[in-house]
């Protein structure tokens, strides 16, 4: 289950890569086209994957006689920013939990006291 | 006379333990030479300050002579108001804990470049493309190490493995969970008689710890160099590139500051604790997980005495 989940998280980002530069507007089967004979991957596989990011609001999908064609929701980014923006929030909202690390911007002062105290644990350790 | 003492002791220890130790223990700054013990004793603390605040009420009525039931069902009741609130709160902060970390973790799998590490048994290192220099861990079934690239440009190779034992042993030792029953119970109290100090501490205790973890694979000067790479002086390195989007740093003072990593350092750079101390606070622990069993024993044996 774990193996399967993770192979189908590696598939989305493949297939979110090719959303943003082959996109807008993108078929199952441009999808597949794009992303070359690199895997050999079925039909129902790319429709699934593209299915899932669809409904994770990652892309947006607009009806094309029987088929869908997808589009990323928002651009590379956007989406960096957005996780960038995630990452704040939770060490704001709960940094107890977050376990975010290293994320500060210290003042000159307290960078000379960490100089100080590196030089301690030098001395200690050195 | 049992029972009113039996129940003065269990009401001033719930007080107690919920109201001053949480400030006191805040204060201990020496219990940092030993994280692993200290979050042990916070720990058997908070545990027994929550048994202790649910039985007073029942105890109370059960050996005070009393012949009104309305009475009896009160103190039910206040002991179920208080089991609902924390209930309450350990639901409320584990749901939002976990969709934010969700959420995070599926930005991160479709922005992050994945890297193989064989130091790390967490599923996936991440490295993402853009950002400050941090690394963090995603805790939970598929848990993550998240790297910023700047982070990778910034350490040397022992620094990075330094780096990876710090987050790994926050998600192989659960400390995620740690924290979690920390916060539902700093939830669980009204907010005026919250401890926001004893929730730092623990916070720097679980960091100390997994910096003793990182320094025994790694060495403690591998671990105080990637300390100091990653919190020294990166201002205005971020932001201006790939179309002028420069983001926002956190406020100042909120986060792991350059103060908390030089107490961090300075626990290396002081003598170890003494085996007698580490087991004293262990001992005291144990000691305060048994206190309110120990407080019912002698209600139970006088009311055994009178059926």
């Amino acid at each position: 289950m774990r193996q399967r989940n993770t192979s189908l998280g590696d598939l989305e980002r493949v297939v979110m890569d090719t959303l943003w530069s082959h996109g807008p507007e993108l078929s199952v089967r441009d999808v597949m086209d794009h992303m070359g004979g690199e895997k050999d991957l079925a039909y129902t596989t790319i429709m699934t994957v593209l299915d899932r990011l669809a409904k994770k609001g990652l892309a947006d999908r607009t009806r094309d006689g029987r088929a869908w064609r997808y589009t990323a929701a928002s651009s590379r980014e956007e989406l960096a920013a957005t996780a960038l923006r995630s990452t704040l929030e939770n060490v704001q909202a709960d940094r107890k939990l977050a376990m975010v690390h290293f994320l500060d911007d210290a003042s000159p002062a307290e960078i000379d006291d960490l100089r100080a105290a590196l030089a301690e644990v030098e001395r200690r350790h050195g | 006379m049992t029972g009113v003492v039996v129940t003065a002791a269990l009401i001033v220890g719930a007080l107690f333990t919920v109201l001053a130790a949480p400030h006191l223990l805040a204060r201990q700054t020496w219990l940092r030479s030993t994280p692993g013990e200290t979050l042990f004793l916070w720990q058997a603390v908070a545990l027994s300050g929550v048994v202790a605040a649910l039985l007073a009420a029942p105890v109370a009525v059960l050996s005070l002579p009393t012949d009104r039931p309305w009475l009896r069902l009160a103190a039910y009741a206040v002991s179920l108001a208080m089991l609902v609130r924390l209930l309450v709160s350990g639901h409320l902060v584990g749901t939002d804990l976990r969709r934010r970390r969700a959420e995070h973790r599926q930005l991160v799998d479709i922005l992050g470049e994945r890297i193989e590490r064989t130091d790390a048994r967490a599923e996936g290192v991440t490295v993402l493309a853009r950002g400050n220099p941090t690394v963090y861990c995603l805790p939970g079934r598929h848990d993550r190490i998240v790297l910023s690239r700047e982070a990778l440009e910034r350490l040397g190779p022992e620094e990075l493995d330094a780096v990876m034992a710090h987050e790994q042993a926050h998600l192989s030792q659960r400390h995620d969970l740690l924290l979690e029953l920390f916060t539902v119970l700093h939830e669980a109290v009204p907010r005026r008689v919250r401890a926001d100090a004893a929730l730092d501490e623990v916070h720097l205790l679980a960091e100390m710890l997994a910096d003793r973890a990182a320094a025994r694979r790694v060495g403690p000067l591998a671990l105080a160099h990637a300390l100091v790479a990653m919190a020294g002086g990166h201002r205005g390195d971020a932001g201006g590139e790939a179309g002028g989007t420069a983001y926002p740093g956190p406020p100042a003072g909120t986060l792991a500051g350059g103060t908390q990593v030089t107490t961090r350092l300075r626990a290396f750079a002081a003598d170890p604790a003494p085996g007698w101390a580490r087991a004293g606070i262990f001992t005291v622990a144990v000691a305060q997980l048994l206190l309110p069993v120990l407080l019912l024993l002698p209600l139970l044996w006088t009311t055994s005495q009178f059926l």
